[in-house]
């Protein structure tokens, strides 16, 4: 099996004159909960979208689980998007199904388990996204937002991915939701062996579960690496990022991993 | 260890195998058991089914396991009525064994059936009518609502919000010209047609002027009108104020201390029951246009015929019939548009729900004032 996962390869990536990425190249491994960084604009979301095969950049390279999404054909995308979950911001749940159904869209569609196996595996995602189990035959208008969320997970977990990519998956949560979620991705990762990628502003995400983290600043990756090398790095950016909360954060920075 | 049970087929031997010993019987698991084999591995367990009692699984030749495959069987284990937690776990691998765990963990909670609440037939019968009945009680009561924000205007005249008072009526009443003109002129053009075909067999060809002009006067143009209006403006009233409310726009009016009513409510009511009689008016002159077209080369009858016979026939009686109704009209496509909009339900989806509906009610509505007139005219014998 190969050990790296996402190889992103001197993507480059314009909107008419506007350069937003000018070579940006990381690897990612399996088993690795990395945080993709930067600030507004230089971006992050369009990379992961890019990734996951949704946008095309204009030069460079992606591979993904051993796929170049960039050249793939539309069959060699659906085989490589069974084998990734991802997140979006505010779930993006099916809002005319319930939880449940929901969770169960990926399962129905692209496998030919009968109905007596789906339901009982809809409500294991259910329960290891964290979600109470009368959950599942609530509609998504019914769920807060952090719940919304989790069920985006527990549909996400669905095929048994083997990399989930999250997009900001603690905004607009209250702290303890947000913590909550951080060990969740930690469970994902430690306990299941899932890679997660994820984009997020969440300074006591960054700074308590998250192995590694890429910095985006100006069309590069200016910082690749464990979070504390990257706090002390050398960057206008970055240490205006970071200044505030450092001092705050760092002492908590080792007990929330579970590793 | 003594006899190594061989099983029922060969395929269900990759997956599973079974040995009993003094003790009980324990399940060797092997292979690759992961989601796209569940249906497969749910069989193979069946098939490795055990007289004496499961009392360990050994894990030591499985090469991958996921949470489905953790589930399969440890949910076949449940079925054997047997506690997932007594067994022992042998010769798992630290990853797998983890897997096991982490199913383990969660297996009381996703016992639970999904609930499925699909009402009876009598009791779909009885959830609809109250739902239809709290609809229309809602709407009554908005209607009253409005009644009292028109009653505080007439008080305090100057919160008139004419600025947009005058966009919706340009929204509603100005830029609906074409496609009123265009449909009423059509129906005029096909009025004539039929009626002409009928009325040239009796000789009576200039007749057809006064069915055209009645008909289209006091029934067709203010129903075909209205019927266009709640499509097109009672489905973007919905639209706008659903997407405003979800959006919490509506809110943000509120909590700058300004009226609904007087921002969105009263302008959009104003404007369009302004704005529908003189939509009406359009259908008339264009509806006689395309019956005067139709006439002159099916009939023969000239539009100085034409239009001599409709001074004669057409009474301002009927016009003022037709144009009574529509304001009528107007009110009740405003007010379950506006209605429906403001009471969409936080998804995005709920718009769409409720736009359809929109357009539905206010068609019905429609058409069951104009019967409701056609009797109280009938009564007053105008």
């Amino acid at each position: 099996m190969a050990t790296s996962v996402i190889e992103v390869d001197g993507v480059v990536t314009r909107f008419g004159s506007q350069t937003v990425h000018d070579g940006v190249s990381f690897t990612i491994g399996r088993g690795e909960l990395v945080g993709l960084i930067g600030g507004s604009g230089t971006g992050k979301s369009v990379l992961l979208r890019e990734i996951i095969g949704l946008q095309r950049p204009s030069a460079g390279s992606i591979c993904l689980l051993g796929t170049d999404v960039c050249k793939a054909s539309p069959p060699e995308l659906a085989a490589v998007r069974r084998r990734f979950g991802m997140m979006f911001q505010d779930g993006a749940l099916f809002s005319s199904l319930d939880v449940a159904h929901n969770v169960a869209v990926p399962l129905l569609e692209h496998t030919k388990l009968t109905k007596d196996a789906i339901w009982p595996l809809v409500n294991l995602r259910i329960a290891q996204a964290g979600l109470p189990p009368d959950a599942g035959a609530k509609m998504p208008s019914e769920l807060s937002g952090g719940m919304r969320k989790r069920a985006a997970i527990a549909r996400a977990l669905a095929l048994e991915p083997e990399v989930i990519f999250l997009d900001e998956p603690t905004s607009g949560l209250d702290p303890i939701t947000a913590r909550a979620f951080d060990q969740l991705m930690r469970f994902l990762v430690d306990d299941l062996g899932i890679t997660v990628f994820l984009v997020t502003h969440d300074l006591d995400t960054l700074l308590t579960v998250v192995d590694r983290l890429i910095v985006l600043a100006r069309g590069k990756v200016v910082g690749d690496g464990p979070v504390r090398e990257i706090v002390d790095l050398d960057d206008p950016w970055v240490r205006s990022y970071f200044s505030v909360r450092t001092m705050a954060a760092t002492p908590s920075g080792s007990e929330a991993h579970g590793t | 260890m003594a006899v190594t049970k061989a099983l029922d087929s060969a395929a269900a031997g990759r997956w599973v195998s079974l040995e009993t010993s003094g003790e009980g019987a324990t399940l060797h698991l092997a292979g690759d058991w992961r989601l796209p084999s569940l249906a497969t591995l749910g069989r193979a367990l069946q098939a490795a089914r055990s007289v004496r009692p499961i009392v360990g699984i050994d894990g030591q030749a499985l090469t991958a396991l996921d949470t489905a495959g953790a589930l399969v069987m440890l949910r076949h284990l449940q079925s054997l009525a047997v506690d997932p937690s007594a067994i022992a776990f042998d010769n798992f691998s630290p990853v797998h064994r983890r897997v096991v765990d982490v199913v383990l963990a969660r297996l009381d909670e996703i016992t639970v059936e999904p609930v499925r609440h699909r009402r009876g037939f009598v009791a779909e019968i009885g959830y609809q009518t109250e739902a239809l009945g709290g609809l229309l009680l809602g709407h009554l009561n908005f209607l009253g609502y409005v009644a009292g924000g028109i009653g505080t205007l007439v008080g305090h005249p100057w919160r008139l919000r004419t600025q947009e008072l005058a966009a919706q009526f340009e929204q509603v009443g100005i830029r609906a010209i074409p496609v009123v003109a265009l449909v009423t002129f059509l129906i005029g053009v096909v009025f004539a047609y039929l009626l002409g075909l009928q009325a040239s067999r009796y000789g009576a060809s200039i007749f057809v002027v006064d069915g055209v002009a009645i008909g289209m006067a006091r029934e067709f143009a203010p129903i075909l009108v209205a019927v266009i209006i709640a499509g097109r403006s009672g489905a973007a009233f919905t639209a706008q104020l659903g997407t405003m409310k979800l959006t919490e726009e509506t809110d943000a009016i509120r909590v700058l201390g300004l009226s609904l009513m007087d921002v969105l409510i009263l302008p959009r009511v104003f404007a369009l029951v302004i704005a529908l009689p003189l939509l009406v008016f359009v259908g008339n002159i264009m509806s006689n246009l395309g019956a005067m077209a139709m006439a002159a080369a099916m009939l023969d009858i000239t539009p100085a015929t034409y239009l001599e016979r409709l001074s004669v026939a057409l009474s301002t009686r009927h016009l003022w019939v037709g144009l009574a109704k529509a304001p009528v009209f107007a009110l009740f496509i405003a007010i379950i548009g506006i209605r429906m909009g403001m009471t969409v339900s936080r998804d995005t989806r709920a718009i769409g729900v409720n736009t359809t509906s929109t357009v539905v009610q206010g068609i019905v509505s429609v058409i069951l004032l104009d019967a409701l007139f056609a009797v109280v005219f009938q009564a007053l014998e105008i």
